[in-house]
C-alpha cells in the first residue's frame, strides 16, 4: 500500500512524459489522477492504522542491493503518517493551484509529480539509502520548477536553492555512510540502527560527529539559522504552487529527519547539541519574526514567517519532552496547511495585480470581501489565534520547551508579538483604509482559487477546534520515542 | 437548568455564524434579531442560574467537564497523558457575571438595531457583537484555564474587528491595531504564566490548580511570577497602567460597540481573570500588592486625564480605565467581593453612560462637548437616564455605584491608609469629571445653535435600553447589597496552607490548621466598614466635588476652568498628552521597527554573504584540494587500472576544471565526504 502511495505519482509522471504536450487537459487529468490515487490510498490507511501502537506499520521490506545490505524498506508510524497525509493532500491542493500554469505544461507536471514521489518517499522510507535517494530526488524537480517557471530572478534562486541544499545533504550522506560502517553487521536500516545493540557500538564522540553531519543536511532544509537565507529568495521566485509545496512539505523534511534520524539514531549527539539547538530555535523565532517585520513584499514576509514558525518546531524539539515533540509534529502539519494557504492567497493577489508590495494596495476588503476574509483568517491562524490550527501546536511547543529552557522560551514569546505585528500591519495596508481606486477592476476569488483554498481553511478551523484527531494519530509514537 | 449552562456561550456563538454567513448583506436586514433572540435565551438561562444561586436551590460551584483532546506530557520526570478538559465551572462570581454580561449585551444589541440601521455592514456588526459576547461568556464559564485563554484571545480578535468596524477610515484602523497589539503585549505575560502553571501543576483545570495552591504546594516565588504574568495579561485587557493606552482610542468603533467593550466584555475580562485565579494572589503577597498598586496608579492617572478632555466618549473611556483601576486595587487589597461587586454595578452604569452618550452623538453628530449644552430640553429621557448613571458612578448614596465603591474604600482602608487617601482623591475626581461631562452636555444653554436646533430625542429602541439600564444602575447595588447577598454570592476564596508552610504540612497537619484559621480570621477582619466619620467625610466630599463641577461648568461658558488651565499650563499639557505613556509606546514601536530593519539588513548583508558566499569559497577550496588529490593519486592509479579508470578520471577532471560551480561543489563535497568517512570509521 505504501508503495502504491509513493509510486503512483511516478506512474503519472511517466504517462505525462508520453503524452503529447499539446494535450494540456490530458496532462492535467493524468496528474490529478496520479496525485489523487496517492491521496486516496494514504487516506485508506486511516482505516487500518493502529493508533494504539508505536510500532512501524504497513512495513514493506525487500532486499535492494544485497552486497551493501541496502533494503527497499517502507513503513509509517505516528510521526511520519501525518506527514504522508499532509504531502498527499497538499500536492493535490498545489495541483489545483497549478492549473494556472500555461507555459511548458507537460514538463511542469512531470517535474511536479516527480517531486511528489520524492517527498512521499522521504516520509515513508526506513532505509537510510532509500531515504537519501528520495531526499535528493526532491532536489532536481524543485530546481527546475523554480528555475523555469519562477519569477524574474528565478535562475539565481534555483541555483542558490540547489547548491545550498545539496551541500547540506552531502554532509548527511557522509554521516549515513559513517553510521553504516560503524554498525555491525553493516546496515542502513533505521530501525536496526535505533536498536540498543547497535546503539552501543556508537560511542558519544562518534554520535556527535554523525549528528553534526545529519544536522547540516537537515538544518538547511528546515531552515535553521544561519542556513535559512535561501528560503526567502526561493519562495519569492518560485511559482505559487511550488511555494506552497516548498513551505508545506519540503521544510518538514528537515524537521522530520531531525526527529526520526538525528534523534532516533544519534541520541547522544542530539542531547549534546541541545543547548545550541535552543539558541538556534530562539533566533529562528525572534529573528525570523523581526526580518518578516521589515518586509514590504507579502511573499517574502510569509517566507520569513516560515522561518519563525519552524523555530517553534525547533523549540518544541529542543525541549526534548513528549509535549514538545508532539507540538513540533503537530506544528509541522499546521504550518503546512496555514502557510500553504497563505502562499496560495498571496498568489491570488499577485495574479491580479502583478505586485506583492503591501503599500501598492489599500481597502481591498471593500471590494474583495471573500478574499479578504480568507486572508484575514489565515493570517490570524498563522499568528496563533485560538480556535484556529496554529494555536494548540504552538502552545504545545512552548509548553514542551518551558520546563527545560524557561528563559529561552520566555524570550521566544517576543516572536509571537512580532508575528502579530507584521501580520496586522500587512492586513491594514492591503485590506483596510481607503480603497485604492487603481484596483477598481479587481475581481474576487474565482472558483478554482476557492477550491484550492477552502479545504485548507476548513482544516484550519477543524484542527483548531478539535485537535483530538490529529493528536491521537501521533501520541503513541511520540510517547514511545521519548520512552526509551 | 444549570446542567445546560454550557449553552450560554454556545448559543451566541452559533448565532454569530448564522448572522455572518446567512442571508445577504443588507442595511435593513432582519438578521440582527437572530442575535437578539439568542441573547434573550442566554439571559433567561443566566437568570435561572443566578436565581438558583440566590435562593440556594442550585449548589455552587457547579463543574462539568468533557474530554477535548489528549497530549503526552511530562512534569518533573513524571510522564503521563494529559486529557485536556473543556467544560463549565459556574461559581458565585460567574453566576453574577453571566447575568450582567448577557443583560448588557442584549441591551446593546437592541439599541444597536436603531443606532446602526442603514450601515452597509449592518448584519456583520451584529455577528461581531454576538461573537464577542460568546467569547466573554466562554471566558466566564470555562473550567479550564487554557480555554479561558482561548476565549480571551478571541475577545482580542473581536475587539479588533469591532473597533475597526469602519475600516475605510484611518482612525479605526490605527485604533484596532493598537488595541490588538497592546493587549497582545500583556497576553505574552499571561502566556508565560500558563506555561509556568502547567509546568508545576500538570493541569489546566482551575479546580485542580486551586487544589495545588490550596495545599501550599506552589512555592511563593513561583506564585509571584505567575501572579505577575496574570497581571500583565489583565493589564492589557483591563486597560491598566501602563497598557491602558488602547482603550481611549477604542472609541473609534461604533458607540454601542464601545459600550459592550467597556461594560460587558473585554475590559471586565482582566478583572475576572484575576478573580478566577485569585488563589495565586493569595499565595503571593507580592503579586497581591502589585495588583493593588497597579490598580491604584491606573485609577488615579486615568481620572486625572478625564479632567481635561472635551470629547464625551474619551472622558467615558478614561472613566472606564479609572473604574477598572478601582476594581483591580480592591482585588489587590484583599477586597475580592467588593472588586467584583463594583465590576457588576459598573457594567450597568457604564453601559448606560456609553449608550446615553451614543444617543447624544446620534442626535448632535459630534463628540465635542464644547458644541453641546442644554440638551436636557431636547432629550429628556436621555438626560434623566444619564443623570442616574452619573449619580451612580459618582457614588452618590442610594445608587448602585455607592454601595460597591463604598465597599472598595472600606477594604482599601483596612489594607493601607495611604492607598485609601489616594483612592478617595480619585473618587472625588470621578465625581467631578462625570458631572463636568453631565453639565457640559445637558445643562445651561446651547453653545452650538445649529447642532442644538437639529437635536432630537432618540427612538424607542434606543431609549428603551437606556431606561432598563437606568433602573439597574439605580437599584442593582442596593439589591445585591441587601442582607449581605453579595457576600453570599461572591465569597472571598481562601487557601488553607500558605506556600511557606507546605513542607511542614503533611507531617504536622495539626500545626497548619491554626495558621489557616488565622488567615481566615484576618479575612473576616477585612470585611469591616469604614469608620463612621470617614464615611460621612467621603460622602460630603463627593457632594462637594459635584457642586464644584456645577459651579465651574453650569453656564454656557466656563471661564473659571479656562483660567485654571491658563495658570496650570504644564499640568494640563501633561494630562492632555496622557502622561506621555502613548509617546513611550510609539517610541517603542519605532525602535522595534528599527530593530527589525536592522535584523533584515544583517540577514541580507551578513548572514547571507557569510553562509552562501563563504560556503561557496569553502567548497572551491575543497575542489582544489580534490583536484590535487586527483592529480597525485588518481592519475598514477590510472596508469595501473587503465581503460575504464582512465576515462572516468579524465571525465572527472574535465568536469571539475571546466564545469559549472555546482558541479565543482558536488564533486568536491563527495570527495570530502568519502575521505572523512574513511577517517571516521577507521
Amino acid at each position: 500500500m505504501l508503495s502504491l502511495i509513493v509510486w503512483s505519482p511516478l506512474v503519472g509522471a511517466l504517462i505525462v512524459l508520453m503524452t503529447p504536450k499539446e494535450k494540456v487537459r490530458a496532462i492535467q487529468t493524468v496528474s490529478f489522477v496520479a496525485a489523487g490515487v496517492a491521496l486516496a490510498a494514504s487516506l485508506t490507511l486511516l482505516l487500518n492504522f493502529d493508533r494504539g501502537s508505536a510500532a512501524m506499520q504497513f512495513v514493506e521490506r525487500w532486499m535492494w542491493i544485497p552486497s551493501l545490505n541496502v533494503q527497499y524498506l517502507l513503513g509509517i508510524d505516528g510521526l511520519s503518517y501525518p506527514l504522508v497525509l499532509l504531502t498527499a493532500f497538499m500536492s493535490v491542493i498545489a495541483l489545483v493551484g497549478s492549473l494556472g500554469i500555461k507555459e511548458r505544461v507537460k514538463e511542469y507536471f512531470f517535474w511536479f509529480l516527480l517531486l511528489e514521489v520524492g517527498m512521499l518517499g522521504v516520509f515513508a522510507a526506513l532505509d537510510l539509502v532509500l531515504f537519501y535517494v528520495f531526499w535528493e530526488l526532491t532536489l532536481v524537480p524543485m530546481y527546475f520548477l523554480i528555475g523555469v517557471w519562477g519569477g524574474p530572478k528565478k535562475e539565481f534562486a534555483a541555483i542558490k536553492f540547489f547548491l545550498y541544499t545539496l551541500s547540506g545533504s552531502v554532509f548527511m550522506l557522509l554521516s549515513i555512510l559513517a553510521l553504516y560502517f560503524k554498525s555491525a553487521p553493516h546496515t542502513f536500516d533505521m530501525l536496526e540502527l535505533m536498536k540498543p545493540g547497535v546503539q552501543s557500538l556508537f560511542d558519544p564522540r562518534f554520535q556527535i560527529l554523525a549528528f553534526l553531519g545529519l544536522y547540516f543536511g537537515m538544518a538547511i532544509k528546515i531552515p535553521a539559522f544561519p542556513f535559512h537565507t535561501w528560503l526567502p529568495l526561493a519562495h519569492v521566485e518560485a511559482p505559487t504552487p511550488i511555494s506552497v509545496i516548498l513551505a508545506a512539505v519540503l521544510l518538514k523534511m528537515g524537521v522530520y529527519g531531525l526527529l526520526r534520524i538525528a534523534y532516533g539514531i544519534t541520541p547522544l549527539g542530539f542531547a549534546w547539541f541541545l543547548p545550541a539547538l535552543i539558541v538556534i530555535a530562539v533566533i529562528n523565532i525572534v529573528y525570523g519574526a523581526l526580518c518578516a517585520m521589515a518586509q514590504t513584499d507579502m511573499k517574502k514576509m510569509v517566507a520569513y514567517s516560515s522561518v519563525n514558525h519552524m523555530g517553534y518546531c525547533l523549540l518544541g524539539i529542543a525541549g526534548m519532552s513528549a509535549t514538545g515533540f508532539s507540538g513540533a509534529a503537530f506544528q509541522m502539519v499546521n504550518h503546512g496547511i496555514i502557510t500553504g494557504a497563505l502562499f496560495l492567497l498571496v498568489g491570488v493577489i499577485y495574479d491580479r495585480a502583478h505586485t506583492r508590495d503591501v503599500s501598492a494596495f489599500g481597502g481591498l476588503a471593500l471590494k474583495l470581501p471573500v478574499y479578504s476574509g480568507l486572508m484575514a483568517m489565515t493570517c490570524f491562524a498563522s499568528l496563533g489565534l485560538p480556535g484556529l490550527a496554529g494555536f494548540i501546536s504552538e502552545f504545545m511547543c512552548f509548553l514542551g520547551a518551558f520546563s527545560a529552557w524557561p528563559w529561552p522560551t520566555a524570550i521566544s514569546v517576543v516572536g509571537i508579538i512580532a508575528t502579530a505585528a507584521f501580520f496586522l500591519r500587512m492586513m491594514q495596508k492591503v485590506f483596510l483604509g481607503a480603497f485604492n481606486e487603481k484596483w477598481a477592476g479587481m475581481e474576487d476569488m474565482t472558483a478554482r482559487e476557492l477550491i484550492s483554498v477552502m479545504p485548507l481553511a476548513v482544516v484550519t478551523v477543524w484542527f483548531g477546534i478539535a485537535p483530538k484527531w490529529p493528536l491521537d494519530l501521533m501520541n503513541k509514537t511520540i510517547e514511545h520515542m521519548l520512552g526509551k | 437548568m444549570i446542567e445546560h449552562a454550557y449553552l450560554i456561550p454556545l448559543i451566541p456563538f452559533f448565532a454569530s455564524f448564522i448572522m455572518l454567513f446567512g442571508g445577504k448583506e443588507d442595511p435593513h436586514s432582519n438578521m440582527p434579531w437572530v442575535g437578539i433572540a439568542a441573547m434573550g435565551v442566554c439571559l433567561a438561562l443566566s437568570v435561572s442560574v443566578f436565581w438558583g444561586a440566590v435562593t440556594g436551590t442550585v449548589a455552587l460551584p457547579y463543574e462539568h467537564n468533557w474530554h477535548w483532546f489528549s497530549i503526552a506530557a511530562s512534569i518533573a520526570g513524571r510522564s503521563f497523558v494529559y486529557d485536556m478538559p473543556v467544560g463549565v465551572l459556574i461559581d458565585g462570581p460567574a453566576a453574577v457575571t453571566l447575568v450582567a454580561v448577557t443583560l448588557v449585551s442584549l441591551m446593546v444589541q437592541v439599541y444597536s438595531v436603531a443606532y446602526m440601521h442603514g450601515d452597509v455592514r449592518f448584519k456583520r456588526y451584529f455577528a461581531f457583537v454576538s461573537f464577542f459576547t460568546a467569547a466573554m461568556l466562554g471566558l466566564v464559564a470555562s473550567s479550564n484555564l487554557l480555554v479561558t485563554f482561548a476565549c480571551w484571545e478571541l475577545m482580542g480578535l473581536c475587539s479588533y474587528l469591532l473597533i475597526g468596524f469602519w475600516f475605510e477610515r484611518e482612525g479605526p484602523c490605527e485604533a484596532q491595531k493598537k488595541a490588538f497589539m497592546t493587549t497582545k503585549l500583556g497576553d505574552s505575560g499571561l502566556y508565560l504564566a500558563l506555561l509556568l502553571i502547567f509546568a508545576k501543576v500538570g493541569s489546566f483545570q482551575l479546580s485542580q490548580i486551586y487544589q495545588f495552591f490550596d495545599k501550599g504546594l506552589m512555592p511563593a516565588t513561583i506564585a509571584t511570577v505567575i501572579g505577575i504574568g496574570i497581571l500583565a495579561g489583565a493589564a492589557g485587557k483591563s486597560a491598566q497602567a501602563p497598557l491602558f493606552i488602547w482603550l481611549p482610542d477604542a472609541m473609534e468603533g461604533p458607540t454601542p460597540g464601545s459600550a459592550l467593550i467597556h461594560a460587558a466584555t473585554m475590559v471586565a475580562a482582566g478583572i475576572l481573570l484575576v478573580s478566577k485565579t485569585y488563589f495565586v494572589f493569595l499565595a503571593s503577597p507580592t503579586a497581591m500588592e502589585s495588583a493593588a498598586w497597579m490598580g491604584l496608579i491606573t485609577a488615579f492617572l486615568a481620572a486625572s486625564m478625564a479632567l481635561v478632555s472635551y470629547d464625551i466618549k474619551r472622558v467615558l473611556a478614561f472613566s472606564t480605565v479609572s473604574q477598572l483601576g478601582f476594581m483591580m486595587c480592591a482585588l489587590g487589597a484583599g477586597g475580592f467581593t467588593s472588586g467584583l461587586f463594583h465590576m457588576t454595578t459598573h457594567a450597568f452604569f457604564k453601559a448606560l453612560l456609553f449608550l446615553g452618550a451614543g444617543s447624544v452623538i446620534h442626535s448632535v453628530h459630534t463628540n465635542d462637548m464644547r458644541q453641546m449644552g442644554g440638551l436636557s430640553k431636547k432629550m429628556p429621557l436621555t438626560f434623566l437616564t444619564m443623570l442616574i448613571a452619573v449619580l451612580a458612578i459618582a457614588g452618590v448614596p442610594g445608587l448602585s455605584g455607592y454601595y460597591s465603591k463604598d465597599m472598595i474604600l472600606a477594604d482599601v482602608w483596612n489594607h493601607d491608609h495611604l492607598m485609601f487617601w489616594i483612592l478617595l482623591c480619585t473618587a472625588l475626581m470621578t465625581a467631578f469629571y462625570m458631572f463636568r461631562l453631565f453639565f457640559l452636555t445637558f445643562w445651561g444653554d446651547d453653545r452650538d445653535h445649529e447642532k442644538f436646533h437639529h437635536a432630537h430625542e432618540s427612538p424607542a429602541l434606543i431609549t428603551g435600553p437606556l431606561v432598563v439600564l437606568a433602573v439597574l444602575s439605580a437599584f442593582a447595588g442596593a439589591g445585591l447589597n441587601h442582607d449581605g447577598l453579595v457576600h453570599k454570592l461572591i465569597p472571598k476564596p481562601t487557601i488553607s496552607v500558605m506556600p511557606g508552610a507546605a513542607v511542614a504540612a503533611p507531617a504536622h497537619a495539626s500545626e497548619a490548621k491554626p495558621e489557616a484559621s488565622a488567615h481566615q480570621a484576618s479575612t473576616e477582619h477585612h470585611d469591616g466598614h469604614l469608620p463612621a466619620w470617614l464615611h460621612m467625610t467621603a460622602i460630603v466630599l463627593v457632594l462637594g466635588s459635584i457642586t464644584l463641577a456645577f459651579l465651574m461648568y453650569r453656564g454656557p461658558t466656563y471661564a473659571a476652568a479656562d483660567a485654571i488651565k491658563a495658570n496650570l499650563g504644564p499640568v494640563f499639557t501633561l494630562l492632555d498628552r496622557r502622561w506621555y505613556v502613548d509617546d513611550f509606546f510609539y517610541a517603542l514601536v519605532t525602535v522595534s521597527d528599527k530593530v527589525a530593519a536592522l535584523a533584515f539588513w544583517i540577514d541580507a548583508n551578513v548572514v547571507d554573504r557569510v553562509f552562501v558566499d563563504g560556503w561557496g569559497l569553502l567548497m572551491r577550496i575543497f575542489a582544489q584540494i580534490s583536484d590535487a588529490f586527483d592529480n597525485l593519486f588518481v592519475d598514477s592509479a590510472v596508469d595501473g587500472v587503465g581503460g575504464l579508470g582512465n576515462d572516468l578520471g579524465v571525465g572527472l577532471r574535465s568536469l571539475v576544471r571546466e564545469g559549472q560551480v555546482q558541479e565543482y561543489l558536488m564533486y568536491a563535497a563527495i570527495a570530502f565526504s568519502l575521505a572523512a568517512t574513511l577517517i571516521l570509521t577507521r
